[in-house]
C-alpha cells in the first residue's frame, strides 16, 4: 500500500511536469484519492474515432504496481474489444501481461493503439468484432464514426 | 504508516501525510538530486551568461529576436541540455553556419571519425570567427551553440593536437565559408581583442602551455574553447566532460529504455516502488536485460508472478537460488 502511494505520487508528479510531453492524453488525478484516475485521451487519426475525446476510468489497486489498473472507458464507443455498455477494455497489458514497469501514461499509450489496431479474434462488442471478422470494414467505420459523434464530440449548439 | 484508511477524504490528506515523512526519510538523497539539478541550471546559466558577457558590448539589442526562428537541427537531439542553449538563431544563413560548426563538433567530440578529429581545433576555431565576426557585425545574434559546443569537447584532446597558428589557419581556409570569416577576423582583430579582453583572462593559463601565438587570434579561437579540467578558472560547477560525454552510452541501454519512463529524471530510484536505491540495490542486476529494482520490489515479484518487469522473462537465476534458501514451495 505504501509501495502504490509512493509509486502514484511519482507518476503524478511526472504526469504535472510533462503535461505537454503527449497533447493526445491528459491523466488527471481525483482530488481526494489518489488510487482514482480519469483520463482523457483523443482518438487517433486515420481511424473513425479522429476527432473523439475519450474519457477513461481508472481504479486502481492497493498493490498497484504489481497489479495492473483496473480500467474502463467512460464514454461510450464502438470497438470490438470494448464492452458497449460497461466499458471494459479486453487488453493483455491490463490482464496477464501486465508489468510493474507500465505506468498509467503507457496504459493510455496502449489503449490508443489498440483504438487504432483493434483485434476482433477476442471481442468485447461481438457486433463490432463480427463486422470486422465478416470483413466490412466499412461497416465496422461507419458504426464507430456515427458512435463516436454521438458519444465523444461536444454537442453542436 | 501503517493505517489503512480507504475513504477519499482522508486518503489524499494522508498521501500528503506519507509524501512528507517519505520525504524525510530520503532527505540525503532528495539533496543529491537537488544539488545535481542546481549545477546543471548553474551551468547553463553560466553558458549563456558568458555569452551574453562576451556579446553584451555590441549585442544589447538583439535579445528580443534571440529565439524568433528555432535552427533546424540536422542531426538527432541529443540527451544533454546543450542542445537547447543552441536555439537562439538569429538569422537563416547564421543558422547553417551554425549548424555547420555544431555539425564539426559533434564529429570530433561524439564520432571521433578520422575526417573530422584532426580538424577537431579548427571545428572550434571556426565557431570562434563566426561569433567573432557576427558579434562584431552588430545587429546579429549569433551565438552559443559554438561556445556551448565546444565547451563539451574533450579538452585534452583539443590541447594535444594544437599545433599552432599555421596549421589551423590552413585548416580554416579548408572550411567553405570560413574565408569570409577569415577576412572579417584580420581586419576586425583588433576590436575583438578589445570585446574579449574579460573573457580571455579565464583561458590564459592555457594559453602560454600552448605554443606562443603571435598573430593574436588564438585569443578568440581559446576562448571558445573548453576549460581544462585542471584549469583554476574552471568554474566548479561545470560537470566533468568525460562523464557526461559516457553517460548515455552505459547507462542508456540497460537503465533508460526499460524502465520506460518512470526513472528517467532520476536513475537511483526504483522504478516500481519509487524508493532511493540503498548500496545494495544499486549493486543488484537480477535480470540480463538489464532492467533493475530494488531488492523488496524484486522479492515481491518473486512472490507473485516472477517474470522481470523490463523483458517479462521469468527471474530464472533468482528462482533459483531462492529456492535453495527457502527450501520447498511448490
Amino acid at each position: 500500500m505504501q509501495a502504490s502511494r509512493a509509486r502514484l505520487f511519482k507518476e503524478y508528479k511526472e504526469v504535472q511536469r510533462e503535461k505537454s510531453a503527449d497533447p493526445d492524453i491528459q491523466l488527471i488525478c481525483d482530488d481526494s484519492n489518489i488510487f482514482k484516475w480519469t483520463a482523457l485521451i483523443k482518438g487517433p487519426s486515420e481511424t473513425p474515432f479522429e476527432g473523439g475525446v475519450f474519457q477513461l476510468a481508472f481504479s486502481i489497486p492497493e498493490q498497484y504496481p504489481l497489479l495492473p489498473p483496473q480500467v474502463r472507458f467512460l464514454t461510450k464507443i464502438f470497438h470490438p474489444n470494448v464492452h458497449f455498455k460497461t466499458g471494459e477494455i479486453c487488453l493483455d497489458i491490463l490482464k496477464n501481461a501486465w508489468s510493474p514497469a507500465w505506468t498509467l501514461q503507457s496504459v493510455c499509450r496502449a489503449i490508443i493503439a489498440l483504438m487504432a489496431h483493434p483485434e476482433p479474434d477476442s471481442p468485447l462488442n461481438c457486433d463490432s468484432g463480427n463486422l470486422l471478422r465478416s470483413g466490412d470494414i466499412r461497416g465496422y467505420q461507419s458504426m464507430a464514426r456515427m458512435y463516436t459523434r454521438l458519444a465523444a464530440m461536444p454537442k453542436k449548439g | 504508516m501503517g493505517h489503512v484508511d480507504d475513504s477519499p477524504a482522508s486518503a489524499a490528506a494522508a498521501a500528503a501525510r506519507d509524501a512528507k515523512k517519505k520525504r524525510g526519510n530520503r532527505s540525503s538523497a532528495k539533496l543529491k538530486q537537488c544539488k545535481l539539478d542546481a549545477r546543471r541550471e548553474q551551468w547553463l546559466s553560466q553558458v549563456k551568461g558568458g555569452k551574453e558577457a562576451k556579446v553584451r558590448t555590441s549585442l544589447t539589442g538583439t535579445e528580443p529576436n534571440a529565439g524568433s526562428l528555432t535552427v533546424p537541427s540536422p542531426h538527432p537531439p541529443l540527451p544533454h541540455r546543450r542542445v537547447d542553449v543552441r536555439s537562439r538563431g538569429g538569422d537563416p544563413e547564421e543558422d547553417k553556419e551554425e549548424t555547420g560548426s555544431a555539425r564539426h563538433d559533434l564529429g570530433s567530440s561524439y564520432v571521433d571519425s578520422p575526417v573530422q578529429s584532426p580538424s577537431s581545433d579548427n571545428s572550434g576555431s571556426v565557431g570562434g570567427m563566426h561569433r567573432k565576426h557576427y558579434s562584431n557585425g552588430g545587429g546579429l545574434s549569433l551565438s552559443s551553440s559554438s561556445s556551448a559546443w565546444s565547451s563539451s569537447r574533450s579538452v585534452s584532446e583539443a590541447e594535444d593536437d594544437d599545433t599552432g597558428g599555421p596549421d589551423e589557419e590552413n585548416g580554416v581556409l579548408d572550411d567553405w565559408e570560413a574565408v569570409a570569416d577569415a577576412d572579417a577576423l584580420a581586419t576586425d582583430n583588433c576590436h575583438s581583442q578589445q570585446i574579449s579582453g574579460p573573457m580571455v583572462q579565464p583561458a590564459a593559463p592555457n594559453v602560454c602551455a600552448a605554443p606562443a601565438n603571435p598573430t593574436g587570434r588564438q585569443d578568440p579561437i581559446r576562448r571558445t574553447r573548453a576549460w581544462a579540467p585542471d584549469d583554476v578558472f574552471r568554474p566548479q560547477s561545470l560537470p566533468n566532460i568525460a562523464r557526461q560525454a559516457s553517460f548515455p552510452a552505459s547507462i542508456g541501454n540497460c537503465w533508460m529504455d526499460a524502465s520506460q519512463q518512470v526513472v528517467h529524471s532520476s536513475p537511483l530510484t526504483c522504478p516500481i516502488c519509487c524508493e532511493d536505491f540503498d548500496p545494495t540495490d544499486s549493486s543488484f542486476c537480477p535480470c540480463p536485460c538489464g532492467f533493475r529494482l530494488c531488492l523488496f520490489c524484486h522479492h515481491k515479484i518473486l512472490e507473485a508472478d516472477g517474470r522481470c518487469p523490463g523483458c517479462r522473462k521469468e527471474y530464472v537465476a533468482a528462482r533459483l537460488s531462492r529456492s535453495c534458501s527457502m527450501g520447498p514451495r511448490y
